[in-house]
Protein backbone atom coordinates (compact mmCIF):
# COMPACT_ATOMS: atom_id res chain seq x y z
CA UNK A 1 0.00 0.00 0.00
CA UNK A 2 1.11 3.49 -0.75
CA UNK A 3 2.27 5.72 2.09
CA UNK A 4 0.38 8.99 2.00
CA UNK A 5 1.76 10.75 5.03
CA UNK A 6 4.85 10.11 7.10
CA UNK A 7 6.99 11.64 9.81
CA UNK A 8 10.68 10.94 10.29
CA UNK A 9 12.30 11.63 13.66
CA UNK A 10 10.00 14.53 14.32
CA UNK A 11 10.59 16.57 17.48
CA UNK A 12 8.44 19.40 18.76
CA UNK A 13 8.98 21.26 22.02
CA UNK A 14 6.93 23.97 23.64
CA UNK A 15 9.38 25.87 25.83
CA UNK A 16 10.38 23.17 28.28
CA UNK A 17 7.69 20.68 27.37
CA UNK A 18 8.67 17.94 24.98
CA UNK A 19 5.39 17.56 23.13
CA UNK A 20 6.56 15.15 20.44
CA UNK A 21 9.76 13.15 20.79
CA UNK A 22 11.52 11.63 17.85
CA UNK A 23 8.39 10.36 16.21
CA UNK A 24 8.42 8.28 13.03
CA UNK A 25 5.17 6.98 11.63
CA UNK A 26 3.73 6.09 8.26
CA UNK A 27 0.11 6.39 7.25
CA UNK A 28 -1.10 4.39 4.28
CA UNK A 29 -3.78 5.05 1.73
CA UNK A 30 -7.31 3.78 2.29
CA UNK A 31 -6.99 3.01 5.97
CA UNK A 32 -8.87 4.25 9.03
CA UNK A 33 -6.56 5.00 11.94
CA UNK A 34 -7.46 5.62 15.57
CA UNK A 35 -5.16 7.86 17.57
CA UNK A 36 -5.39 7.12 21.28
CA UNK A 37 -3.56 8.61 24.21
CA UNK A 38 -4.18 10.12 27.59
CA UNK A 39 -4.75 13.82 28.02
CA UNK A 40 -1.55 15.67 27.27
CA UNK A 41 0.04 12.75 25.43
CA UNK A 42 0.68 14.94 22.40
CA UNK A 43 -2.21 13.88 20.13
CA UNK A 44 -3.25 17.34 19.05
CA UNK A 45 0.37 18.44 18.57
CA UNK A 46 0.95 15.44 16.33
CA UNK A 47 -2.17 16.23 14.29
CA UNK A 48 -1.12 19.88 14.01
CA UNK A 49 2.29 18.78 12.75
CA UNK A 50 0.87 16.33 10.22
CA UNK A 51 -1.38 18.99 8.76
CA UNK A 52 1.20 21.76 8.60
CA UNK A 53 -0.51 23.83 11.30
CA UNK A 54 2.68 23.53 13.34
CA UNK A 55 6.21 23.04 12.14
CA UNK A 56 8.56 20.55 13.82
CA UNK A 57 11.76 21.70 15.57
CA UNK A 58 13.55 18.94 13.75
CA UNK A 59 12.74 15.95 11.62
CA UNK A 60 10.80 15.65 8.44
CA UNK A 61 7.17 15.35 7.41
CA UNK A 62 6.27 14.05 3.98
CA UNK A 63 2.92 14.08 2.27
CA UNK A 64 2.56 11.94 -0.86
CA UNK A 65 6.34 11.68 -0.99
CA UNK A 66 6.89 15.45 -0.87
CA UNK A 67 8.66 17.07 2.09
CA UNK A 68 6.56 19.73 3.78
CA UNK A 69 8.33 23.01 4.36
CA UNK A 70 7.34 25.63 6.85
CA UNK A 71 4.01 27.12 5.86
CA UNK A 72 3.15 24.27 3.50
CA UNK A 73 -0.06 22.41 3.94
CA UNK A 74 -1.35 19.69 1.71
CA UNK A 75 -4.39 20.34 -0.41
CA UNK A 76 -5.28 16.68 -0.04
CA UNK A 77 -5.80 17.02 3.72
CA UNK A 78 -8.97 18.05 5.46
CA UNK A 79 -8.28 18.76 9.13
CA UNK A 80 -11.15 19.16 11.57
CA UNK A 81 -9.83 20.57 14.83
CA UNK A 82 -11.55 19.97 18.12
CA UNK A 83 -11.73 23.63 19.08
CA UNK A 84 -13.67 24.46 15.93
CA UNK A 85 -12.35 27.68 14.66
CA UNK A 86 -15.42 28.52 12.69
CA UNK A 87 -16.70 32.06 12.48
CA UNK A 88 -19.27 32.29 15.26
CA UNK A 89 -21.59 34.70 13.44
CA UNK A 90 -21.83 32.52 10.31
CA UNK A 91 -24.77 30.35 9.47
CA UNK A 92 -24.13 26.64 9.02
CA UNK A 93 -24.74 26.90 5.28
CA UNK A 94 -22.23 29.73 5.02
CA UNK A 95 -19.60 27.61 6.74
CA UNK A 96 -20.22 24.83 4.22
CA UNK A 97 -20.09 27.30 1.33
CA UNK A 98 -16.83 28.58 2.68
CA UNK A 99 -15.27 25.13 3.12
CA UNK A 100 -16.39 23.53 -0.16
CA UNK A 101 -13.99 25.26 -2.62
CA UNK A 102 -10.95 24.10 -0.63
CA UNK A 103 -11.58 20.44 -1.39
CA UNK A 104 -11.32 18.98 -4.83
CA UNK A 105 -13.58 16.03 -4.06
CA UNK A 106 -16.22 17.93 -2.10
CA UNK A 107 -19.68 16.45 -2.66
CA UNK A 108 -22.64 18.77 -2.21
CA UNK A 109 -25.20 15.99 -2.50
CA UNK A 110 -23.49 14.23 0.36
CA UNK A 111 -23.24 17.47 2.36
CA UNK A 112 -26.99 18.05 2.02
CA UNK A 113 -27.66 14.45 2.96
CA UNK A 114 -25.53 14.96 6.08
CA UNK A 115 -27.45 18.11 7.00
CA UNK A 116 -30.61 16.04 6.92
CA UNK A 117 -29.12 13.05 8.75
CA UNK A 118 -27.69 15.15 11.53
CA UNK A 119 -30.84 17.27 11.72
CA UNK A 120 -28.95 20.53 11.35
CA UNK A 121 -30.75 23.71 10.38
CA UNK A 122 -28.51 25.23 7.68
CA UNK A 123 -29.74 28.72 8.52
CA UNK A 124 -28.82 28.61 12.16
CA UNK A 125 -25.84 30.65 13.31
CA UNK A 126 -22.89 28.63 14.51
CA UNK A 127 -22.82 30.39 17.88
CA UNK A 128 -26.44 29.36 18.51
CA UNK A 129 -25.64 25.67 18.16
CA UNK A 130 -25.20 23.32 21.12
CA UNK A 131 -21.77 21.76 21.78
CA UNK A 132 -22.77 18.54 20.05
CA UNK A 133 -24.25 20.35 17.07
CA UNK A 134 -21.04 22.32 16.71
CA UNK A 135 -19.20 19.01 16.50
CA UNK A 136 -21.53 17.81 13.75
CA UNK A 137 -20.64 20.85 11.62
CA UNK A 138 -17.01 19.71 11.76
CA UNK A 139 -17.99 16.13 11.02
CA UNK A 140 -20.07 17.21 8.03
CA UNK A 141 -17.23 19.22 6.53
CA UNK A 142 -14.75 16.41 7.16
CA UNK A 143 -16.96 13.80 5.54
CA UNK A 144 -18.27 15.87 2.64
CA UNK A 145 -14.72 16.96 1.75
CA UNK A 146 -13.94 13.35 0.77
CA UNK A 147 -10.34 14.48 1.12
CA UNK A 148 -7.75 11.75 0.44
CA UNK A 149 -6.56 12.33 4.01
CA UNK A 150 -9.16 13.40 6.53
CA UNK A 151 -8.04 14.11 10.07
CA UNK A 152 -10.46 14.53 12.96
CA UNK A 153 -9.36 15.67 16.39
CA UNK A 154 -11.97 14.43 18.87
CA UNK A 155 -14.82 14.60 16.36
CA UNK A 156 -17.42 13.25 18.76
CA UNK A 157 -17.15 15.68 21.66
CA UNK A 158 -20.54 16.51 23.06
CA UNK A 159 -22.43 14.16 20.74
CA UNK A 160 -25.06 11.90 22.25
CA UNK A 161 -25.04 8.13 21.68
CA UNK A 162 -27.59 8.30 18.87
CA UNK A 163 -25.56 10.87 16.96
CA UNK A 164 -22.33 8.95 17.52
CA UNK A 165 -23.89 5.75 16.14
CA UNK A 166 -25.06 7.77 13.17
CA UNK A 167 -21.54 9.06 12.65
CA UNK A 168 -19.97 5.57 12.64
CA UNK A 169 -22.69 4.34 10.34
CA UNK A 170 -22.33 7.13 7.80
CA UNK A 171 -18.54 7.09 8.01
CA UNK A 172 -18.30 3.38 7.24
CA UNK A 173 -20.89 3.51 4.49
CA UNK A 174 -19.14 6.38 2.80
CA UNK A 175 -15.71 4.92 3.37
CA UNK A 176 -16.74 1.63 1.80
CA UNK A 177 -17.76 3.49 -1.34
CA UNK A 178 -15.03 6.12 -1.26
CA UNK A 179 -11.98 4.65 0.46
CA UNK A 180 -9.50 7.20 1.79
CA UNK A 181 -7.18 7.71 4.71
CA UNK A 182 -8.92 8.77 7.89
CA UNK A 183 -7.16 9.51 11.15
CA UNK A 184 -9.12 10.36 14.25
CA UNK A 185 -8.19 10.95 17.82
CA UNK A 186 -10.73 9.99 20.44
CA UNK A 187 -11.27 8.92 24.02
CA UNK A 188 -14.28 6.79 23.03
CA UNK A 189 -12.07 3.77 22.70
CA UNK A 190 -14.49 0.87 22.63
CA UNK A 191 -16.74 2.66 20.19
CA UNK A 192 -14.07 3.06 17.57
CA UNK A 193 -12.55 -0.39 17.99
CA UNK A 194 -14.72 -1.88 15.25
CA UNK A 195 -14.39 1.11 13.00
CA UNK A 196 -10.64 1.58 12.83
CA UNK A 197 -8.22 -0.77 11.14
CA UNK A 198 -5.08 0.42 12.88
CA UNK A 199 -4.49 1.87 16.30
CA UNK A 200 -1.79 4.25 17.41
CA UNK A 201 -1.23 4.84 21.10
CA UNK A 202 0.70 7.97 21.97
CA UNK A 203 2.33 8.47 25.35
CA UNK A 204 4.33 11.52 26.38
CA UNK A 205 5.02 12.37 22.77
CA UNK A 206 6.16 8.92 21.66
CA UNK A 207 4.42 6.06 19.93
CA UNK A 208 3.82 3.39 22.54
CA UNK A 209 2.00 1.05 20.21
CA UNK A 210 1.08 1.07 16.53
CA UNK A 211 -0.69 -2.07 15.40
CA UNK A 212 -3.65 -3.61 13.64
CA UNK A 213 -6.82 -3.59 15.67
CA UNK A 214 -7.24 -7.28 14.92
CA UNK A 215 -3.78 -8.07 16.22
CA UNK A 216 -4.40 -6.24 19.46
CA UNK A 217 -7.74 -7.98 19.88
CA UNK A 218 -6.07 -11.30 19.29
CA UNK A 219 -3.32 -10.62 21.82
CA UNK A 220 -5.20 -9.21 24.78
CA UNK A 221 -6.77 -11.55 27.30
CA UNK A 222 -7.92 -11.77 30.86
CA UNK A 223 -6.70 -14.92 32.58
CA UNK A 224 -8.20 -15.54 35.98
CA UNK A 225 -8.34 -18.23 38.61
CA UNK A 226 -6.26 -19.51 41.51
CA UNK A 227 -3.28 -17.23 42.00
CA UNK A 228 -0.51 -19.85 41.90
CA UNK A 229 -1.95 -21.49 38.78
CA UNK A 230 -2.31 -18.12 37.05
CA UNK A 231 1.27 -17.24 37.98
CA UNK A 232 2.70 -20.49 36.67
CA UNK A 233 0.83 -20.48 33.39
CA UNK A 234 1.73 -16.86 32.68
CA UNK A 235 5.38 -17.13 33.66
CA UNK A 236 6.59 -16.34 30.17
CA UNK A 237 3.76 -14.07 29.13
CA UNK A 238 3.60 -10.33 29.03
CA UNK A 239 1.28 -9.47 31.92
CA UNK A 240 0.27 -5.81 31.79
CA UNK A 241 -1.94 -5.75 34.86
CA UNK A 242 -2.71 -7.92 37.81
CA UNK A 243 -5.47 -7.82 40.39
CA UNK A 244 -5.27 -10.11 43.35
CA UNK A 245 -8.25 -10.80 45.59
CA UNK A 246 -7.43 -13.35 48.24
CA UNK A 247 -6.51 -16.58 46.48
CA UNK A 248 -7.78 -15.36 43.14
CA UNK A 249 -5.78 -13.45 40.55
CA UNK A 250 -7.10 -11.71 37.48
CA UNK A 251 -4.29 -11.02 35.06
CA UNK A 252 -4.42 -8.93 31.92
CA UNK A 253 -2.15 -10.44 29.30
CA UNK A 254 -0.79 -8.81 26.17
CA UNK A 255 0.58 -11.77 24.28
CA UNK A 256 -0.64 -14.23 21.73
CA UNK A 257 -2.11 -17.36 23.27
CA UNK A 258 -2.52 -20.35 21.03
CA UNK A 259 -5.66 -22.45 21.10
CA UNK A 260 -3.55 -25.13 22.75
CA UNK A 261 -2.42 -22.75 25.50
CA UNK A 262 -5.95 -21.54 26.13
CA UNK A 263 -7.12 -25.13 26.34
CA UNK A 264 -4.39 -26.01 28.82
CA UNK A 265 -5.31 -23.03 30.96
CA UNK A 266 -8.96 -24.03 30.90
CA UNK A 267 -8.08 -27.57 31.90
CA UNK A 268 -6.41 -26.10 34.96
CA UNK A 269 -9.70 -24.39 35.72
CA UNK A 270 -8.57 -20.95 34.69
CA UNK A 271 -10.85 -18.74 32.72
CA UNK A 272 -9.54 -17.05 29.59
CA UNK A 273 -11.55 -14.19 28.17
CA UNK A 274 -11.11 -11.51 25.58
CA UNK A 275 -10.51 -7.94 26.62
CA UNK A 276 -12.08 -4.76 25.31
CA UNK A 277 -9.80 -2.20 23.70
CA UNK A 278 -10.63 0.31 26.40
CA UNK A 279 -9.53 -2.04 29.19
CA UNK A 280 -6.43 -2.90 27.22
CA UNK A 281 -5.64 0.77 26.71
CA UNK A 282 -5.98 1.71 30.36
CA UNK A 283 -3.87 -1.21 31.62
CA UNK A 284 -1.32 -0.74 28.91
CA UNK A 285 -0.93 2.96 29.61
CA UNK A 286 -1.02 2.50 33.37
CA UNK A 287 1.34 -0.41 33.85
CA UNK A 288 3.19 -0.41 30.60
CA UNK A 289 4.87 -3.22 28.87
CA UNK A 290 6.96 -5.15 31.35
CA UNK A 291 7.90 -7.98 29.08
CA UNK A 292 9.44 -6.19 26.15
CA UNK B 1 -25.99 -14.49 11.28
CA UNK B 2 -25.66 -12.74 14.57
CA UNK B 3 -25.95 -9.17 15.69
CA UNK B 4 -22.74 -8.48 17.54
CA UNK B 5 -19.20 -9.69 18.08
CA UNK B 6 -17.36 -11.20 21.03
CA UNK B 7 -14.19 -9.78 22.47
CA UNK B 8 -11.11 -11.91 22.33
CA UNK B 9 -11.52 -13.32 18.88
CA UNK B 10 -10.62 -11.23 15.87
CA UNK B 11 -13.70 -9.85 14.15
CA UNK B 12 -12.57 -11.15 10.77
CA UNK B 13 -12.61 -14.70 12.15
CA UNK B 14 -16.08 -14.15 13.50
CA UNK B 15 -17.18 -12.88 10.09
CA UNK B 16 -15.77 -16.05 8.50
CA UNK B 17 -17.60 -18.23 11.03
CA UNK B 18 -20.81 -16.33 10.44
CA UNK B 19 -20.65 -17.07 6.72
CA UNK B 20 -19.79 -20.71 7.48
CA UNK B 21 -22.82 -20.96 9.75
CA UNK B 22 -24.99 -19.58 7.00
CA UNK B 23 -23.64 -22.18 4.59
CA UNK B 24 -24.27 -24.94 7.14
CA UNK B 25 -27.83 -23.84 7.79
CA UNK B 26 -28.45 -23.55 4.03
CA UNK B 27 -28.98 -19.80 3.97
CA UNK B 28 -26.43 -19.89 1.17
CA UNK B 29 -26.25 -22.83 -1.25
CA UNK B 30 -23.44 -23.75 -3.62
CA UNK B 31 -22.71 -21.12 -6.26
CA UNK B 32 -24.88 -18.63 -4.45
CA UNK B 33 -23.59 -15.15 -3.79
CA UNK B 34 -22.75 -14.13 -0.21
CA UNK B 35 -23.00 -10.64 1.23
CA UNK B 36 -20.43 -8.24 -0.18
CA UNK B 37 -17.69 -6.80 2.00
CA UNK B 38 -19.30 -3.39 1.63
CA UNK B 39 -22.61 -4.78 2.83
CA UNK B 40 -20.86 -6.43 5.77
CA UNK B 41 -19.18 -3.17 6.70
CA UNK B 42 -22.48 -1.30 6.55
CA UNK B 43 -24.55 -3.91 8.33
CA UNK B 44 -22.18 -4.56 11.20
CA UNK B 45 -20.52 -1.16 11.44
CA UNK B 46 -17.11 -2.65 10.90
CA UNK B 47 -14.14 -1.56 8.89
CA UNK B 48 -14.46 -2.94 5.33
CA UNK B 49 -10.86 -4.19 5.54
CA UNK B 50 -11.95 -6.46 8.38
CA UNK B 51 -14.74 -7.92 6.27
CA UNK B 52 -12.30 -8.45 3.39
CA UNK B 53 -9.96 -10.34 5.72
CA UNK B 54 -12.76 -12.62 6.89
CA UNK B 55 -13.88 -13.40 3.38
CA UNK B 56 -10.31 -13.97 2.19
CA UNK B 57 -9.88 -16.53 4.93
CA UNK B 58 -12.70 -18.55 3.36
CA UNK B 59 -11.33 -18.04 -0.14
CA UNK B 60 -8.01 -19.50 0.99
CA UNK B 61 -9.78 -22.52 2.37
CA UNK B 62 -11.71 -23.00 -0.86
CA UNK B 63 -15.06 -22.33 0.78
CA UNK B 64 -15.76 -19.18 -1.22
CA UNK B 65 -14.60 -18.17 -4.67
CA UNK B 66 -14.49 -14.88 -6.46
CA UNK B 67 -16.29 -14.01 -9.66
CA UNK B 68 -14.68 -10.97 -11.17
CA UNK B 69 -16.79 -7.89 -10.93
CA UNK B 70 -19.64 -9.79 -9.38
CA UNK B 71 -18.60 -10.76 -5.87
CA UNK B 72 -18.07 -13.78 -3.70
CA UNK B 73 -19.81 -17.11 -4.17
CA UNK B 74 -20.07 -20.36 -2.27
CA UNK B 75 -17.76 -23.00 -3.73
CA UNK B 76 -18.90 -26.49 -4.56
CA UNK B 77 -18.23 -28.85 -1.68
CA UNK B 78 -18.00 -25.89 0.72
CA UNK B 79 -20.37 -27.46 3.21
CA UNK B 80 -18.34 -30.67 3.42
CA UNK B 81 -15.16 -28.69 3.99
CA UNK B 82 -16.77 -26.75 6.82
CA UNK B 83 -18.18 -29.93 8.33
CA UNK B 84 -14.77 -31.61 8.35
CA UNK B 85 -13.15 -28.58 9.92
CA UNK B 86 -15.83 -28.08 12.54
CA UNK B 87 -15.92 -31.75 13.48
CA UNK B 88 -12.18 -31.61 14.08
CA UNK B 89 -12.62 -28.82 16.58
CA UNK B 90 -15.86 -30.11 18.08
CA UNK B 91 -14.11 -32.19 20.70
CA UNK B 92 -11.87 -29.35 21.79
CA UNK B 93 -14.46 -26.58 21.62
CA UNK B 94 -17.45 -28.39 23.07
CA UNK B 95 -16.82 -31.84 24.50
CA UNK B 96 -13.82 -30.80 26.57
CA UNK B 97 -15.62 -27.76 27.92
CA UNK B 98 -18.61 -29.92 28.78
CA UNK B 99 -16.47 -32.44 30.65
CA UNK B 100 -14.56 -29.68 32.45
CA UNK B 101 -17.77 -28.15 33.72
CA UNK B 102 -19.10 -31.60 34.63
CA UNK B 103 -15.96 -32.29 36.63
CA UNK B 104 -16.36 -29.02 38.51
CA UNK B 105 -19.85 -29.91 39.68
CA UNK B 106 -18.82 -33.50 40.39
CA UNK B 107 -20.67 -35.23 37.59
CA UNK B 108 -19.00 -38.31 36.18
CA UNK B 109 -18.62 -38.93 32.47
CA UNK B 110 -21.28 -41.65 32.85
CA UNK B 111 -23.68 -39.10 34.36
CA UNK B 112 -23.09 -36.86 31.38
CA UNK B 113 -23.62 -39.68 28.90
CA UNK B 114 -26.85 -40.59 30.67
CA UNK B 115 -28.01 -36.97 30.46
CA UNK B 116 -27.22 -36.79 26.78
CA UNK B 117 -29.11 -40.00 26.10
CA UNK B 118 -32.12 -38.93 28.14
CA UNK B 119 -32.17 -35.49 26.61
CA UNK B 120 -31.98 -36.84 23.10
CA UNK B 121 -35.56 -36.74 21.92
CA UNK B 122 -34.88 -37.60 18.30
Amino acid sequence: MQTVLETKNVIKNYRKTKAVRNLSIKLEENTIYGLLGRNGAGKTTLLNLLTGHKFPDSGEIKGFGKTLNKGDSLQEICYIKDNHQFFEESKVIQLLNFAAPFYEHWDWNFANELLRQFELDPNKKFKKLSRGMKSTVGIMIGLASRAPITIFDEPLLGLDAVMREKFYDILLKDYAEHPRTILMSTHLIDEISKVVEKVMILETGSIKLFDDMDTIRNKSYFVSGKSDVVESILKHKNVIHKDQHGKITIAAVFNTMSKQEIMEAEELELSVEGMSLQKFFSYYCMGGDKHE
Amino acid sequence: MKASFDEGQPIFQQIAEMIEDDILNKTYGENEQVMSTTAFAKTFQINPATAVKGINLLVEEGILYKRRGLGMFVAEGAKEKILTKRKDSFYRDYVMKLLNEAGKIELTTDDVIKMIKNGDRS
